[in-house]
């Protein structure tokens, strides 16, 4: 067994993970994931499938390295970001089957691809997750967000993403980049009115237009 | 014809709480209370705490202590020899337990005339003459959400754990790792657990409980990872959120309230717990269980 104590990312970065009921500002450093991208409904069938490989290769590298006496580490929660073709955000508008999505476990920055590979052979080689393939380790600097718990159906986001809009907007920061989010709850079996989710929306200083004379 | 099952239950229920009566100064084995009404050694604590209210333990000792109370009332032995006839074997522990109970010390409840009477969870009270009069056992509470679901029998790969409950994740730990290392844990892959025993009433040291994990067919079973097919037939199943020390509650309401109303049997073996979220990473009140309790065939 490894004498090094099991790493959890989730409890390490607490002030990254706050599940404020007020719209907070927090900073996003370079974090790195385990990521797989797709595009489609969310719950859909590719979804579910890239939610399946997804697990199935941290569990694979999570499980070799504990194994091999290597640093262990927690499976984080899954997160996702959210975003649409062009420049658009306006998720009302366009269908579901043509939202863009990365789903991401974050996991520590020691993990090496070829621990991604060997993972992905043996999921293959039992016949699990096709997909296996297709999980990349990947690091995001999301730099100054807002974040806020969002209680209730992911279909209700609207009202959370208007009061964090509002907050930033009185701190002279505008929304910008993709809509992240982390699921705190398990939609199999939590009723859509208590699901829990963190939202976390990059921002920036707002961009005054110079007046010039 | 649901009221009558439900009827055959309280009559079974009774029994037991006749024999108990009846035996007060020994100390059985739950199996014991179990085959005087027919009920399965796995089930038939849980359906005991949720008709009765309270747990087999709690309501021998409660009961222990009604009877000294009434002997305190009715005769002239000592208090310590009461106390010895109720199982303590101190007179503080005599006097503790009776406060909490009768709300003033044997000695004050031997003096004073008006003191009276014992509240408790149940509606089952010690009776010189053993009678059962205004037999109240609990009724209803919040209905339930249940459902019955055919379960294909499972191949699984499994380490046992004996020994305390709030231990076995030293079995999950072995069983995940050796399979997620060989790329075993994929999608679809459920996390089950099998317990034997109720954490409520079997000393800690002799709780079985297999941790569970499905496999396919070609899967060997090698060193402590044995292999077993589970499941197969008909199950009652009921959702339990949160953390899993409150999994009895959930279970006394499944077996004890549900049940008895539904019209049916349970089989002589195990429940099963299928785990849908990984505790390592989830916060115990967000946890979800899946309760299956095995059905007999509908009639």
């Amino acid at each position: 067994m490894a004498s090094t104590e099991k790493i959890d990312l989730f409890k390490q970065h607490k002030d990254q993970y706050v599940a404020a009921k007020k719209p907070v500002l927090v900073t996003m450093d370079e974090a790195t994931y385990l990521t797989i991208t797709g595009r489609g409904a969310p719950g859909g069938p590719e979804f579910t499938d890239r939610i399946g490989a997804l697990y199935g290769v941290a569990f694979t590298v999570k499980m070799t390295r504990k194994f091999a006496g290597r640093q262990d580490f927690a499976i984080g929660k899954l997160e996702t970001q959210w975003w649409l073709d062009g420049d658009s955000h306006d998720f009302g508008r366009v269908p579901r089957e043509r939202w863009n999505w990365r789903l991401m476990i974050r996991t520590p920055p020691g993990v090496a691809p070829r621990e991604l590979e060997d993972a992905a052979r043996k999921l293959l080689a039992k016949g699990k997750a096709p997909a296996a393939e297709q999980v990349k380790l990947e690091s995001l600097t999301e730099g100054p967000c807002v974040q806020m718990l969002h209680v209730g159906p992911y279909a209700e986001e609207g009202r959370t993403i208007e009061a964090m809009r509002t907050f930033a907007e009185s701190q002279g920061l505008t929304l910008h980049g993709r809509h992240h989010e982390i699921y705190l709850s398990d939609p199999r079996r939590v009723p859509p009115e208590k699901l829990k989710t963190i939202l976390r929306l990059p921002v920036r200083k707002q961009e005054f237009r110079r007046e010039v004379d | 014809m649901k009221n009558s099952t439900y009827q055959l239950y309280t009559e079974r229920i009774l029994k037991v709480l006749i024999f108990i009566q009846k035996n007060l100064d020994e100390e059985l084995s739950l199996d014991a209370y179990a085959r005087v009404a027919h009920f399965s050694p796995y089930h038939f604590h849980r359906i005991f705490r949720g008709m009765v209210g309270e747990s087999l333990h709690e309501h021998i000792r409660r009961l222990r202590l009604e009877r000294a109370a009434t002997r305190l009332k009715r005769t002239r032995r000592s208090i310590i020899e009461i106390a010895l006839e109720a199982g303590y074997n101190t007179h503080e522990a005599f006097t503790r337990a009776f406060r909490a109970l009768c709300g003033c010390s044997p000695s004050h409840y031997r003096r004073d005339r008006s003191a009276a009477g014992t509240p408790g969870s149940s509606g089952v009270h010690y009776r010189e003459d053993g009678s059962f009069h205004n037999l109240q056992l609990r009724v209803g509470g919040e209905p339930m959400e249940v459902r019955i679901e055919h379960v294909a029998p499972l191949r699984v790969a499994f380490v046992r754990h004996v020994g305390p409950y709030n231990e076995v994740e030293t079995a999950w730990e072995r069983l995940c790792m050796h399979l997620g290392k060989d790329g075993l844990l994929g999608p679809g892959t459920r996390f089950i657990g099998i317990c034997y025993d109720d954490p409520e009433v079997t000393a800690p040291e002799k709780i079985r409980y297999d941790a569970c994990v499905t496999v396919d067919p070609d899967f060997v079973a090698a060193g402590e990872i044995g292999v077993q097919t589970i499941g197969g037939g008909e199950y009652a199943v009921t959702t339990h959120l949160g953390p899993y020390s409150n999994l009895g509650q959930t279970y006394a309401k499944l077996l004890g309230q549900w049940l008895p109303r539904s019209g049916r049997e349970l089989r002589s073996e195990p429940s099963l717990e299928f785990y849908l979220n990984a505790p390592e990473s989830t916060d115990p009140e967000d946890l979800i269980t899946d309760i299956y309790a095995p059905l007999e065939p509908a009639t």
